[in-house]
């Protein structure tokens, strides 16, 4: 009757209208909160010391995958006695980042970063070679 | 000639009592101009205050703060394509938006902005305002009917009643303040600097007499306004979700944009309607609690004062911008709005300007006040149903301002009443 549910909804707006209640997140001048468990741009560890990949081609991580998106291929080092890859390929366009290569991977070679600014201009690279995951996200930047 | 011109200056009337022609223009163009200016921050405020009610920040990119968006908007809108429909009646829709804007502009000749602040003083003034922008709702109906489009033809008939139904009620809340003009006092007036003075003679706001009839009588009209311009939560005729865009589904460009123009004159009219009939109209608080030379100087410096606070904002905001190399263009034209608002403020300061401005800064605020109500309003309720809407107009505010209406009276002619009867008994 007195309209009290009117005065309250009023109320409602009238405090959210404080500029710290938005939350509207401004991107390329705000980055958003990466969580430390957040699966991104995958890639591929190189060892530190010696420079050279960490992966051992034991394709497991091909395995993992439901989407089947990975392919290794590998040859053995006749010098260190290593599998090495010689073809590493992810294909990123159909990946759905569940994260289960990363999770077989015995050497934690591959990861998933929490880079996250994936968007290219063709679908061809999509296809990531070896080359591309050992150097991680390179973000394409828009010229005009 | 020119001596005609001059002397204006020093006399204190309204070009129209004055029969000056030339000032009149002077001030058709300055209200004019205003006016649009008015509509063009009422854009942009519109869209900020509503974003932050809903968690958003508006409007960012397009200057600082995005204070050019209505100004890229609008070019926007003048170099877009010209669409008349194929099957539409040429002519009924060209005029349909110029009868719109032009009712909503017209209604400004009658407003006092201040005592001498009006383009003239009708003695029907508050009668001239209603009529004219009644006849808003017809440019409405043209543009539903000339489009030859189903959601439009809908839109114009719920506009259409909705604005004859709410008219009623609006009408007699107006009346109840005409006849507080006249109560007590036995002069009544229909004349929108005769009610600001008389609500001055009586040392009242009219929303304060007879508490609480005054404050009844301003609610129904604060209610009936709303609904009376269209805007949430009576906007039927534009319901987005039901019919695209109402009455002005087919309209696009320089036309679309008279549409919104006169939307927001319309607001600003049915407010200053409402500021003159209840909140005084031009006098600033408490005339006669707080009288005397020193609260006058006190109060004459609260536009310069309203001036430095939004120029500190704004300087505060530039301080606050991002320090990257993009915002820099961003930063300092803010800074550079800051300092010009600064500007104005310290011309409002000289004793010449202070005095001729403060009657029209305690019109616009009481204005503002208003046009914050209205972009509240949206940013909260959700809109009516139309058959609610039709009970809330005739089963809730009719009956409610007949009976505010009558009470009113009664309450006016009580002294005489109770003299009589006094004067009958022995």
């Amino acid at each position: 009757m007195f309209l009290v549910d009117l005065i309250k909804g009023l109320k409602v707006t009238f405090n959210y209208q404080a500029p710290s209640e938005a939350i509207t997140e401004q991107y390329p001048l705000e980055r958003p909160v990466i969580f430390e468990r957040f699966r991104g741009q995958p890639r591929l560890k190189v060892d530190p010391e010696s420079g050279t990949s960490m992966c051992i081609v034991c394709n497991l991580c091909a395995l993992a995958c439901p989407e089947q998106l990975i392919v290794v291929k590998g040859e053995r080092n006749p010098v260190t006695k290593r599998k090495e890859p010689i073809s590493y390929t992810y294909d990123l366009s159909r990946c759905m980042f569940c994260g289960l290569c990363a999770e077989a991977c015995s050497t934690d070679a591959l990861e998933l970063t929490q880079d996250y600014e994936m968007a290219l201009y063709s679908r061809e690279g999509m296809v990531l070679d070896q080359a591309a995951l050992e150097r991680g996200q390179e973000p394409v930047r828009y010229v005009k | 000639m020119f001596d005609a011109i001059t002397k204006y200056l020093g006399s204190n009337a309204t070009p129209g009592e004055a029969g000056s022609m030339f000032w009149a223009t002077i001030y058709i163009l300055i209200i004019t101009v205003g006016i649009s200016l008015a509509v063009i921050s009422m854009n942009w405020l519109e869209r900020k205050i509503l974003a932050h009610m809903q968690v958003r920040i508006g409007p960012m990119r397009v200057g600082p703060h995005g204070l050019l968006q209505p100004f890229a908007d609008a070019l926007k809108l003048l170099i877009k394509e010209d669409i008349i429909p194929q099957d539409a009646d040429k002519l009924v829709f060209w005029s349909a938006p110029v009868v719109v804007t032009m009712t909503a502009f017209t209604t400004f000749l009658v407003v006092p902005f201040g005592r001498e602040h009006a383009v003239t003083d009708m003695n029907i003034g508050i009668l001239f305002m209603l009529g004219i922008s009644s006849l808003g709702v017809l440019g409405i109906i043209m543009a539903g009917w000339s489009s030859n489009s189903h959601y439009p033809l809908m839109g114009s008939l719920r506009s259409s009643a909705q604005m004859v139904s709410y008219e009623i009620a609006m009408g007699l809340a107006i009346v109840c303040a005409v006849l507080m003009t006249s109560l007590q006092t036995g002069t009544g007036t229909l004349s929108m600097i005769g009610i600001v003075e008389s609500q001055a003679s009586q040392h009242t706001w009219f929303i304060f007499k007879f508490f609480p009839l005054g404050f009844l009588a301003f609610a129904i009209f604060a209610i009936a306004m709303v609904a009376e311009t269209n805007r949430a939560p009576f906007d039927l005729p534009e319901a987005e979700s039901e019919l695209v865009a109402g009455f002005h589904t087919e309209y696009s460009g320089f036309r679309w944009s008279l549409f919104f123009l006169a939307e927001y004159a319309a607001m600003l009219a049915v407010s200053s309607i409402a500021v003159t009939l209840w909140l005084g109209g031009w006098m600033r608080p408490f005339p006669t609690w707080l009288g005397g030379s020193t609260w006058d100087m006190a109060f004459s410096l609260f536009p310069a004062l309203t001036f430095f606070v939004l120029a500190g904002l704004c300087l505060l905001g530039a301080v606050r911008m991002p320090k990257i190399p993009q915002m820099k263009i961003q930063t300092t034209g803010l800074a550079i709005f800051g300092f010009l608002l600064g500007f104005v403020g310290l011309l409002l300061i000289v004793p010449g300007v202070r005095e001729r401005v403060q009657d029209i800064y305690w019109f616009v605020v009481k204005v503002a006040f208003f046009m914050y109500l209205y972009i509240w309003y949206r940013g909260t309720f959700p809109r009516y149903r139309f058959d609610q809407l039709m009970k809330v107009g005739w089963k809730i505010l009719l009956p409610t301002g007949l009976g505010v209406l009558i009470a009113t009276a009664l309450w006016g002619l009580l002294p005489q009443i109770s003299s009589s009867i006094l004067g009958v008994l022995p």
